[in-house]
């Protein structure tokens, strides 16, 4: 006995590190997974050379790309966002920055060819509404004192030293900024609605010591005297210039001291100047009837005009920079649907595109695919709504025959390679982003299928997340009836409920997006499936009213009542609501159940489990044989709340608390603690990250639930019939790394080992099993039993459980998973400026062979070993005989 | 007949022992009970709980039994299988008031024979954050009717649920194990705790691939080896 018990001990240990080590081989780089990178919103853009624009964008990073290809050259992920933003970019021998926020600017030098860092230096100085310009190889800073004065410093830009320290200049005339603009070094205002108004302009870099003039002139002498709101806005061109707006078209005036000058053409507002050679071309965009219009004025010479084709997935287009050689231009554009393009000049060709907007995805959904057409019509085959065999038999037979004709025509080859496989590794990953453009992704390859704009719709705010909900209501398992999914934002102007319900696969939509007529408080996608198999949403409205999507799931909303529930979070009054559902007066009205009021703390975290998990195992096998079961309630949510506290500075509590009934299940405190916190919650465990300011460090600690050795309602879980409340089990470990995001994997079973997700600050995606943060409480042995680790309070993040392995990604802001239908993977999509996507298999790949694994070789094992069993058998029995005859 | 018949003064002994020290505030509190026995949103007096310190969990529960017109509105909302709503009305010492309600099955409640548990949930300061009621039991029902005997006197169980401590990283009893050894080793005390076959796991492997080696090459010697074990038995 005691021999078994010490091989096992040895097996468990094997496993237990052999499972920690997940590593990848050199050649299985991009092979399950790809790797997308971004640079967001471009803020200012440069052309350098004929080979590289160098871009700012406005989640600080810096980068140049390629323009033959549109791919990044080198990229800059500069300080977090937010407060920090790019103020400054300015391209020459180097590239200078001016980037930062919050009274703290830094100006940095970076190399042309490979983005070296050159220079550096830090500013403090104010920072509201200040201005920056380069001027000469000095840096300038204005900070305009409404009303009152303008203080303008200068730097040296490469060392940041102060020449002249700052200089003050009245101007009483600057009243409203936004009808100021910096013309290169002339700080110029408008004053007045319309064209009555005067023109103030002044040379903030003094030549000497004289005081910097400033210039009045009446608009009206400019640009004449017509009915219209006069406007300002900065113009790049060869002279300090500026543009006078009035009914949407711009006038070019030019400022050279006294002399002022204004061009006879008006121009698009959204023009841009391109210098080549002696010519000045001026380029304007305008989008007429799907057609892009590209107006080029020739300065002193005269217009060109030329129409393009457009794409319907791209939004509003605005030129940013463009460049010439010889009659060949390119032009770059940035859509209102974050588009980066470059255009070919004079034809108007497209040369290639940036989905810029997949920087900041609010919204993840994975899609499984329909099965190939050749399947479906087999189930059809056997799917028919008679008994009567005539019918069967017709029904059969015809479906043979079309079976038989497209093998024939050889049609099944060319239909759409969007078909299932067999372990469900291929699907569509549905991601919406916040300015409202909906993507389905290939996860095999990471191509965009298709791509929607969502006109005016924006992310609800939850918990300080910005979200937009997507949800199935019919999947692609029903031929010959699509897959539904629907997508819920609100409005960006009024902020009532918008739906979008589409098929993923095909992206088409038979309804368009639906504007509802009120505020959405919460959704929930009811379990019950029509006849159509369509599952229905019901919406609590803002002013506590019951909505059914689509109304014709009115009957079974109402049959289906009794058994449905629903909570809120309101994170403005701390307080989570339940409510139930009545049927009254032909109305489904909502009946307020419970409720958990948290006073002063602020909710930071809401957990629940994943609708699609399932625990295979309910209990845990002990020791002594006997099981100690798993409180598995799936009406359970878990969340965090911080307070502030006098005496403890802040403290963080955890209430694990059911859904249904309200009741707190547990609670736990942890004082002295603060966010940022991440909840997973997942099975019967809850694990949670926090900051401990007693002892600097960020901490991770668990929770688990068991039910005991009995298990109440063994058949159907029912919060209702609660006999003891779990016994709960919890344990804190240290974490050496700040995470940024948390999540727990999902197979299809749930047989597979349970790994966390963690997403951390350097870039690494870290998996941890969960096995090692599991509590080790007195039903687990302590020493190398059980399949056990022993407790270190301290967790290993070995670097070969990084699943990214030296892919960093920048700016992790999700991760989301879903399961395959292979029980041993996990589909992983990291989100965050970087787009990542992976499978893992938390218990190793025990349901697959590996993909180099011999077959040739185990044949000719196998028939080798028969035909030597028959020859030995042979030999044998001569031998028996020959020894019988002795 | 509206006098208070029951008085119920109950030490509850498990928070005495377990979490009582850990609020700092004590206080004084006052739960007014108020229930619906017809589904509708129009609330009955049913009692009124006095806490007399919520770190020791000492409280007076005051329930009047049942009217017999209750009864029977209880009763046919246990067979219609619709919830019995509660009303818990939170009045503190600074005469703020807050509501809770809280629900259960009428019948589950009328199958126990009005056993019901109330729990209070306190945040670490002491604060009630919700009360909440529930009835002890395996199962649910889908509506029974009850006899009307058994829902004469709510037996109400209260219990004041405190906010645990979190875990905290155990680095002290780490370090003192990893301690404990290296001083051990130094002693040279450092005793092979392994199994005896993790020990001599490179000698018997060996032996036994021999054993194996020899006994397939020799059927005849394996058979006899074989049978002299036997006999050895």
């Amino acid at each position: 006995m005691a021999l078994i018990q010490s091989i096992l001990n040895i097996l468990t240990i094997l496993i237990a590190f052999s499972k920690l080590s997940l590593c990848l081989y050199e050649d299985q780089i991009g092979k399950f997974d790809w790797k997308q990178s971004y640079i967001g919103k471009v803020k200012f853009a440069s052309f350098d050379s004929v080979k590289r624009i160098i871009v700012a964008t406005e989640e600080n990073v810096i980068a140049a790309i390629n323009i033959k290809s549109g791919q990044i050259l080198w990229r800059h992920v500069l300080e977090d966002q937010p407060g920090n933003t790019v103020e400054l970019l300015d391209v020459d021998k180097e590239v200078v920055t001016v980037t930062g926020g919050e009274n703290t600017f830094y100006v940095r030098g970076w190399e042309l060819n490979n983005g070296v860092l050159l220079w550096e230096w830090c500013l403090h100085t104010e920072a509201t509404n200040a201005k920056w310009g380069i001027y000469k190889d000095k840096l300038i800073h204005i900070v305009p004192v409404l009303n009152s004065h303008l203080e303008v410093t200068e730097y040296e830009v490469h060392t940041g030293q102060n020449r002249g320290a700052s200089s003050q200049i009245s101007t009483p005339w600057v009243i409203d900024l936004s009808k100021c603009v910096l013309a290169e070094t002339y700080w110029s205002c408008i004053s007045g609605e319309d064209s009555t108004g005067i023109l103030y302009y002044l040379n903030v870099v003094s030549n000497g010591n004289e005081a910097s003039k400033i210039y009045k002139k009446n608009i009206d002498l400019l640009i004449g005297n017509v009915p219209g709101k006069v406007g300002i806005l900065p113009f790049k061109y060869t002279e300090p210039s500026l543009l006078l707006t009035r009914n949407n078209v711009g006038r070019l005036v030019t400022l050279n001291e006294d002399n002022i000058d204004v061009l006879e053409n008006s121009f698009p507002l959204n023009s841009i100047t391109i210098v080549n050679g002696d010519q000045r071309l001026v380029l304007g965009l305008t989008l007429k009837d799907q057609n892009l219009v590209i107006k080029t004025t020739e300065i002193g010479i005269g217009e060109n005009v030329v129409e393009a084709e457009y794409s319907e997935n791209l939004g509003n287009p605005e030129p940013i920079v463009g460049i010439c050689r010889g009659t060949a231009c390119r032009l770059l554009i940035l859509t209102s649907d974050n588009v980066l393009c470059l255009l070919q000049l004079p034809n108007g060709k497209m040369l290639w595109k940036r989905e810029e907007s997949l920087s900041n995805i609010v919204g993840i959904e994975f899609v499984e695919l329909p099965v190939s057409e050749l399947d479906a019509s087999i189930e059809r085959e056997f799917q028919t709504n008679s008994n009567d065999i005539l019918s069967m038999l017709y029904n059969r037979v015809v479906t043979q025959m079309k079976q038989l004709t497209t093998f024939l025509s050889g049609k099944q080859i060319t239909s759409n390679k969007l078909v299932r496989d067999e372990f469900g590794l291929h699907k569509l990953i549905l991601a919406v982003t916040k300015v409202g453009k909906l993507f389905a992704i290939d996860t095999l390859t990471g191509d965009i299928i298709w791509s929607k704009i969502l006109d005016g719709i924006a992310p609800f705010t939850m918990i300080k997340n910005e979200i937009i909900l997507i949800y199935e209501q019919r999947n692609a398992r029903y031929p010959p009836l699509t897959a539904e999914y629907v997508l819920i934002g609100r409005e960006s102007a009024t902020s009532k409920g918008m739906l979008y319900r589409f098929d993923p696969i095909s992206g088409s939509s038979k309804y368009g997006i639906e504007k509802l007529p009120y505020e959405i408080k919460q959704v929930m996608l009811v379990p019950y499936e029509d006849e159509n198999r369509l599952k229905s949403l019901l919406i609590l409205s803002k002013d506590d009213t019951v909505h059914v999507y689509p109304n014709s799931a009115d009957i079974i909303i109402k049959e289906s009542l009794a058994s449905l529930y629903l909570y809120t979070v309101n994170t403005e009054a701390s307080k989570l609501n339940g409510y139930s559902f009545i049927a009254r007066e032909n109305e489904v009205k909502p009946v307020s159940t419970w409720k958990i009021s948290f006073g002063q703390a602020e909710i930071v975290a809401v957990s629940a489990r994943p609708s699609i998990e399932r625990v295979h195992s309910q209990g845990r096998v002990l020791a002594d044989r006997s099981v100690l079961y798993k409180y598995v309630n799936p009406n359970l949510i878990a969340l965090a709340t911080l307070s502030e506290d006098p005496l403890h500075k802040h403290v963080l509590s955890v209430y694990l608390v059911d859904g249904i009934t309200g009741l707190v299940i547990h609670s736990a405190n942890h004082k002295r603690a603060k966010g940022p916190v991440h909840l997973v919650h997942s099975e019967n465990w809850v694990v949670y990250s926090y900051f401990s300011e007693r002892f600097r460090r960020v901490e991770i600690a668990s929770i688990e639930l068991y039910e005991g050795v009995r298990q109440s309602n063994s058949t159907a879980f029912s919060s209702h019939a609660l006999s003891q409340l779990p016994q709960v089990e919890t344990l804190a470990c240290i974490l050496p790394a700040t995470p940024l995001v948390m999540v727990a994997t999902l197979t299809e079973r749930g047989i597979t080992n349970k790994h966390l997700l963690i997403a951390l600050s350097n870039g690494a995606v870290n998996e941890l099993p969960w096995i090692v943060l599991e509590p080790r409480g007195p039903h687990i042995l302590p020493g190398p039993d059980e399949n056990s680790i022993p407790y270190m309070p301290e967790l290993p993040l070995v670097s070969e459980a990084t699943i990214n392995y030296n892919q960093s990604l920048a700016r992790i802001k999700g991760i989301s998973v879903s399961a395959a239908r292979l029980e041993s993977t996990t589909l992983v999509f990291v989100h965050g400026l970087d787009l990542f996507y992976t499978r893992v298999t938390p218990s190793k790949t025990f349901d697959m062979l590996k993909e180099d694994f011999d077959h040739w070789l185990i044949v000719m094992v196998l028939v080798g070993l028969i035909v030597s069993s028959y020859i030995t058998k042979q030999l044998a029995s001569r031998k028996a005989l020959k020894q019988a005859w002795k | 007949m509206a006098k208070v018949l029951s008085i119920i003064v109950l030490i509850n002994l498990l928070f005495l022992k377990a979490n009582a020290s850990q609020i700092e505030y004590d206080g004084y509190i006052n739960i007014r009970l108020e229930h619906s026995l017809d589904g509708s949103d129009i609330y009955t007096d049913r009692g009124n709980i006095t806490i007399q310190s919520l770190r020791s969990g000492v409280y007076t529960l005051q329930q009047k039994p049942l009217s017999i017109e209750d009864r029977n509105k209880l009763r046919v909302l246990a067979a219609d299988n619709k919830f019995y709503q509660l009303k818990a009305t939170v009045i503190s010492n600074e005469d703020h008031e807050e509501e809770f309600k809280s629900y259960v099955k009428a019948c589950m409640l009328a199958e126990s024979e009005m056993t019901d548990q109330l729990s209070i949930s306190l945040d670490y300061t002491g604060r009630i954050i919700t009360v909440s009621m529930g009835v002890a039991s395996t199962s649910t029902c889908e509506g029974a009717l009850v006899p009307i005997d058994y829902l004469k006197q709510f037996v109400t169980s209260v219990h004041i649920r405190h906010s645990a401590t979190g875990p905290t990283p155990d680095t002290a009893s780490y370090i003192e194990k990893l301690e404990r050894e290296r001083e051990a080793k130094e002693r040279g005390e450092v005793k092979d705790n392994r199994p005896f076959l993790a020990k001599y796991w490179m000698y018997i492997v060996p032996v036994v691939i021999i054993m194996l080696v020899t006994t397939a090459t020799n059927p005849e010697g394996g058979n006899a080896g074989g049978g002299s074990g036997g006999g050895g038995h």
